[in-house]
């Protein structure tokens, strides 16, 4: 019985006309395709992008060189040294670098920073020309803070309730 | 014998014992943080309840003492929740700044707060803040991080002896700390910083530098005390970021000093020299190891050609390990010459061929806080040899009666029965009355020179009283320090120390210079006596016959004579009118440059591998923990190939320990002792003299190069009090000199200003200079008549 | 205490009568206790400094009593009699413990604070009246109460204290 049917089905072309009917489907639909980079897909607040290190608002580097991200990041892709800086002795970083190439962007480092200072923004599309772009220093990363702050204070009170 | 019941398993416990020390003694864990093993009990913390059966309330495990049949349960229900009760009422005020907190990752109070706190505190009051005040260059302090364990407050009490740390205020106002801003003074400030179990005290130099979880641990050995402490080094990327004790009863017990502390700062000193460099015509070329070998070889060939072998003097410093003074006495007796010497700060060497293999304490350390009576001739002990002292301050707390002869009438933190404070020229009538005085009241068998050197003595009633004090008690000692060794007539004072030790059945020791120096004595790095202590033909120079009557050419091992010697004037002009200078050195400085012409880059401790011997002649051996900088070599590794190119035999080690193990052999069973090591000198000359006598102290931060650039240490109190020249107040009024102002100082022909310190530890009759100062070189002589002349 | 070059000199900071004052509560102790007569030594420099103590004070009565200088720092910080800062000529000194302040203490330091014009722990300016809270001084039965000066004041009432104040100089 069973053979008899597939060999109708074959037949007849049954398996294509299925195929083609949701293609045709499909064809009169209206279209999901985002024209990137003329169009963008929206992003999570929780959306783990490049890093950058966030300042308070009264412009005071939030980063304690506490060191948990360096000692958690599980592709040892950040590097940090710390000291007393010069002009106060409290206690800062004298080199923070997270190397891209390593990092898995795994979002640890976010997570476990006591004072939300190294955290990965929204931002995606960033590259290198040369050895050595893709090594975030501390520079490069403050500044992409600076650049994005406003974007990640909101994200961060969107999702304040469930941390 | 009691037997207890800890947890349900019965356990064997001395009576008297406290409960939590039994629990420690078979690996019981009680979280606890007032109660360390070497301080007194205070039960204030409250950590450690436990439940005891049959009483009403948790009781403090470091305050129970045991008693037979008791059952102790320190994880029941009770137990547990009288814990946590008290882990909450301590974190009430402290604060949760562990990230930016040094002592985060290996604290007490966070390792306990995993195990007994609670999630979420309770508390929404304010916390308690508390303005820090600043303790000195070595300690920082976060006071409102203190948990008021007071074991601060005890050590400074119990064991610096002279309390600086206290707990003033009241109630929630209470705090520790000085009340005063002021630096902590003691030598052994630096232990604070391990006993605090949070982080309220922690090291200056190490601040925020490291986390607890980056850091390596090594095990080396102390480059200072002559007792040779163990150590842990921490290090991170190749760096030493501090130091800390590891426990050996029988040497350091729990403490180091803050000498051994601090001083790899010295380390990555600006001045380190990485690479080789050689002298051409006038200028310094960096050059390779070869070529910088090559021309030792060469400078030192010529001058051997054109002098003779016994133009060629080394002196090194007994900070260098064992395997690199053998090393270097077996290279100058390859080249044929005895001139070898590490004893820089010896003046008188007429006895030297009776000294004893080594400069043994004559007893284990550990003996030295059971002693009955000590007589401690010539030294600042507590700042020469911390550890010795404390050891010998247990003693005195005992009940032991502790006699001084010094020049200073230094500070001591132990009571001192008795002390006669004068210039090291009057000790030897001292000396002198009391074997007199000892040898009235002997009747058994006495060589007769030690009567006849004796026979025109009279001892005064101090003398005799002293000799009475030293005839009685259980345990006597007689203890030679570093201001007898660098007496003019060193072998008269050892000498007459012998006999009243002989005299008085008490036992001779040597309180030891550097950490080294009973391995300088033993690995050969002496004119009169070869390796292992054997006989050698004839005896070359001494050091300072190399420096005071000049070489043609000298070999320098970790060295700065100028300051490191005791005639620092004669040595520059010396060094400078040599023919050729070699200075293994980890140091450049101007004055290197000035009279060297080859300077080979040396590592310092932690960055070789080698043996130290300290004073009772325990060999402790240790592998290099850090990679030096630069082109820097092991001192062991350039004598050796220095030895290859001259063609010497026996110079074919791959390894340190192989040089060890062949001194080692060489050494054999040797007796170690200082029974028969002194001679009796033919005459006593006790002529008094007159005038000003210059004392001179090598003080305790600049014993050597290393200590010297260790920066923290250069601005403590020891190390800042060191300059000038120092007077009592009677000498200023009759000179009409005060305070402050430059006085012109004549030494033998050498004028230099000095600006007067009024110091009125010093006796009539005498002024205080300190050694290893550079603004003092040019004065000279350690011992010396002086003048002074107010400036107008 | 630092590695001292010179022994300090106590005379100059003690007078004649202040030291046999001392000396008389030495004599109560055995001599190698002589750490028991800080109190009383402490209260008698301070009597004779206008009824505070100075640092350099308390220095001198360590050297005189053979203590560690934070020993005494540590008995003069703890006990309330201590002033560690220049106080006015009336120390009023106002128990709030317990008993008195069921009794209504908080009223009585109410109203001080309004009638003389200070906070507790200040002085006024004419340096005649310093407010002081202290502890217990054992006097629950006339709660609440004050000290002025060595006399016990009791069972106050805002009219009470005026009274009081009233007849000081």
């Amino acid at each position: 019985m069973n053979a008899i049917t597939n060999y109708i089905k074959s037949l007849f072309l049954w398996e294509l006309m299925k195929g083609l009917s949701l293609t045709g489907r499909y064809l009169f639909k209206s279209k999901i395709t985002v024209q990137y980079p003329e169009e963008k897909t929206p992003l999570s607040n929780r959306f783990r992008g490049l890093h950058a290190l966030r300042r308070y608002p009264n412009g005071e580097e939030r980063c304690i060189a506490c060191k948990l991200c360096e000692a958690v990041c599980p592709a040892l892709a950040i590097t940090i040294e710390s000291a007393p800086r010069e002009n106060d002795g409290t206690r800062r970083t004298s080199r923070y670098e997270i190397d891209l190439l390593k990092c898995i962007f795994c979002g640890f480092c976010e997570e476990s920073c006591p004072v939300d200072s190294i955290v990965e923004s929204r931002t995606f599309e960033y590259h290198g020309e040369q050895r050595g772009d893709l090594l975030m220093t501390k520079e490069k990363l403050l500044a992409q803070g600076d650049k994005v702050e406003q974007e990640l204070a909101a994200d961060r009170a969107y999702d304040a309730r469930y941390r | 014998m009691a037997t207890i019941e800890i947890d349900g398993k019965p356990y064997q416990a001395q009576p008297g014992q406290m409960l939590i020390e039994v629990a420690d003694a078979n690996g019981i864990n009680i979280p606890r943080f007032c109660y360390h093993k070497k301080l007194s009990i205070a039960a204030n913390c409250r950590m450690c309840l436990v439940e005891v059966e049959k009483a009403p309330k948790p009781m403090p495990a470091c305050a129970t003492p045991v008693m037979d049949g008791m059952k102790v349960w320190t994880r029941s229900a009770k137990a547990l929740t009288a814990q946590q009760a008290v882990m909450e009422f301590l974190l009430i005020n402290h604060p949760l700044d562990c990230p930016i907190c040094d002592q985060g990752g290996e604290c007490e109070l966070q390792d306990v707060a995993v195990g007994y706190g609670k999630d979420v505190s309770r508390y929404h009051e304010g916390k308690r803040v508390v303005i820090d005040k600043n303790l000195g260059p070595l300690i920082a302090t976060e006071m409102t991080r203190c948990i008021h364990c007071t074991r601060c407050v005890r050590f400074s009490q119990e064991i610096t002896g002279i309390q600086e740390m206290g707990a003033p205020g009241r109630g929630e106002h209470t705090y520790i700390g000085t009340y005063i801003e002021k630096n902590i003074a003691s030598e052994l400030s630096g232990n604070m910083i391990d006993l605090c179990p949070v982080g309220a005290l922690t090291s200056k130099p190490f601040r925020f530098a490291a986390r607890a979880w980056e850091i390596q641990q090594h095990d080396t050995i102390a480059p200072h005390d002559s007792l040779g402490s163990n150590l842990h080094l921490h290090i991170y990327r190749n760096q030493i970021m501090r130091v800390a004790p590891k426990e050996n009863e029988a040497i350091n017990e729990v403490w180091i000093s803050d000498r051994d502390r601090f001083s790899y700062q010295g380390l990555t000193a600006e001045d380190r020299l990485t690479v080789p460099l050689i002298k051409i015509g006038e200028t310094w070329q960096a050059t390779s190891w070869e070529k910088a070998l090559a021309f030792v070889k060469e400078g030192l060939k010529k001058v051997i050609s054109a002098h003779g072998n016994q133009a060629v003097g080394a002196l090194a410093s007994p900070t260098a390990t064992v395997e690199e003074l053998y090393l270097l006495q077996k290279l100058m007796r390859g080249i044929g010459s005895h001139n070898i010497d590490h004893r820089l700060r010896q003046v008188d060497f007429s006895d030297q061929n009776a000294a004893p293999l080594f400069p043994y304490l004559g007893q284990a350390i550990a003996d030295l806080e059971h002693c009955g009576t000590a007589l401690i001739i010539g030294s600042h002990l507590r700042k020469e040899q911390p550890l010795l002292n404390h050891r010998l301050r247990k003693a005195s707390l005992r009940g032991a009666k502790i006699i001084l002869i010094n020049p200073i009438d230094y500070e001591f933190n132990l009571p001192i029965a008795t002390k006669i404070i004068a210039p090291p020229a009057a000790w030897l009538n001292h000396l002198a009355g009391i074997a007199k005085a000892l040898l009235e009241n002997r009747s058994s068998l006495i060589p007769h020179s030690v009567e006849a050197l004796l026979a025109t003595v009279s001892p005064d009633a101090q003398q005799r009283a002293l000799a009475q004090t030293l005839r009685t008690g259980n345990k006597r000692t007689v203890l030679l320090g570093n201001l007898a060794t660098a007496h003019p007539q060193f072998s008269v004072v050892r000498a007459l120390a012998a006999i009243i030790a002989k005299l008085s059945g008490a036992t001779l020791g040597y309180l030891g210079e550097a950490n080294n120096t009973a391995g300088a004595w033993l690995a050969g790095a002496i004119p009169h006596r070869g390796a292992a202590g054997n006989p050698i033909a004839a005896a070359g120079l001494d050091a300072y016959t190399m420096l005071t009557q000049g070489m043609k050419s000298y070999i320098l091992l970790g060295l700065e004579p100028e300051l490191d010697s005791c005639s620092g004037t004669a040595a520059l002009k010396h060094l400078q009118q040599a023919d050729f200078v070699v200075s293994l050195t980890a140091y450049r400085t101007a004055t290197i440059e000035n009279y060297a012409d080859v300077m080979l880059p040396i590592s310092l401790f932690a960055e070789t591998s080698g043996t130290y011997i300290n004073v009772v002649g325990n060999w402790q051996s240790f592998k290099g923990a850090i990679q030096p900088r630069g082109d820097i070599r092991p001192a062991w590794k350039i004598l050796r190939v220095l030895g290859n190119l001259f063609n010497l035999d026996g110079f074919e080690y791959t390894a340190s320990d192989q040089i060890c193990d062949e001194l080692r052999q060489q050494v054999g069973n040797k007796i170690i002792g200082n029974k028969t090591a002194w001679q009796i000198p033919t005459h006593l000359e006790l002529n008094s003299t007159s005038g000003l006598q210059r004392i001179t102290e090598m003080p305790i931060y600049s014993v050597d190069a290393l200590v010297r650039r260790a920066i923290a240490l250069q601005h403590t109190l020891d190390a800042t009090q060191v300059t000038g020249i120092h007077i009592n107040t009677q000498v200023a009024t009759q000179l009409g000199l005060t305070a402050n102002n430059p006085v012109i100082v004549k030494q033998n022909g050498a004028v230099i200003n000095l600006p007067v310190v009024i110091d009125e530890r010093v006796p009539d009759e005498a002024v205080l200079i300190y050694a290893g100062q550079v603004a003092q070189i040019e004065l000279g002589a350690w011992h010396d008549q002086i003048e002074l002349t107010a400036t107008c | 205490m630092s590695t001292r070059l010179a022994k300090s000199d106590t005379t100059t900071l003690l007078s004649a009568e202040t030291r046999t004052a001392i000396d008389r509560w030495l004599a109560k102790y055995p001599p190698d206790h002589k750490q028991s007569a800080v109190m009383g030594a402490l209260s008698i420099v301070q009597a004779a400094n206008g009824g505070w103590l100075t640092t350099e004070l308390m220095d001198a009565v360590a050297d005189y009593l053979a203590m560690p200088p934070i020993a005494v720092y540590e008995v003069a910080t703890f006990y309330s009699m201590y002033e560690l800062q220049p106080v006015g000529r009336h120390k009023i000194c106002v128990c709030t413990n317990v008993s008195c302040m069921l009794c209504g203490s908080e009223d009585i330091v109410a109203h001080l604070e309004t009638k003389i014009g200070v906070k507790l722990g200040e002085t006024t300016a004419d340096n005649k009246f310093t407010l002081k809270e202290v502890e217990c001084l054992g006097a629950c039965g006339g709660a609440p109460m004050m000290q002025i000066g060595r006399e016990y004041h009791e069972n106050l009432t805002p009219t009470k204290v005026d009274e009081i104040l009233a007849k000081l100089e």
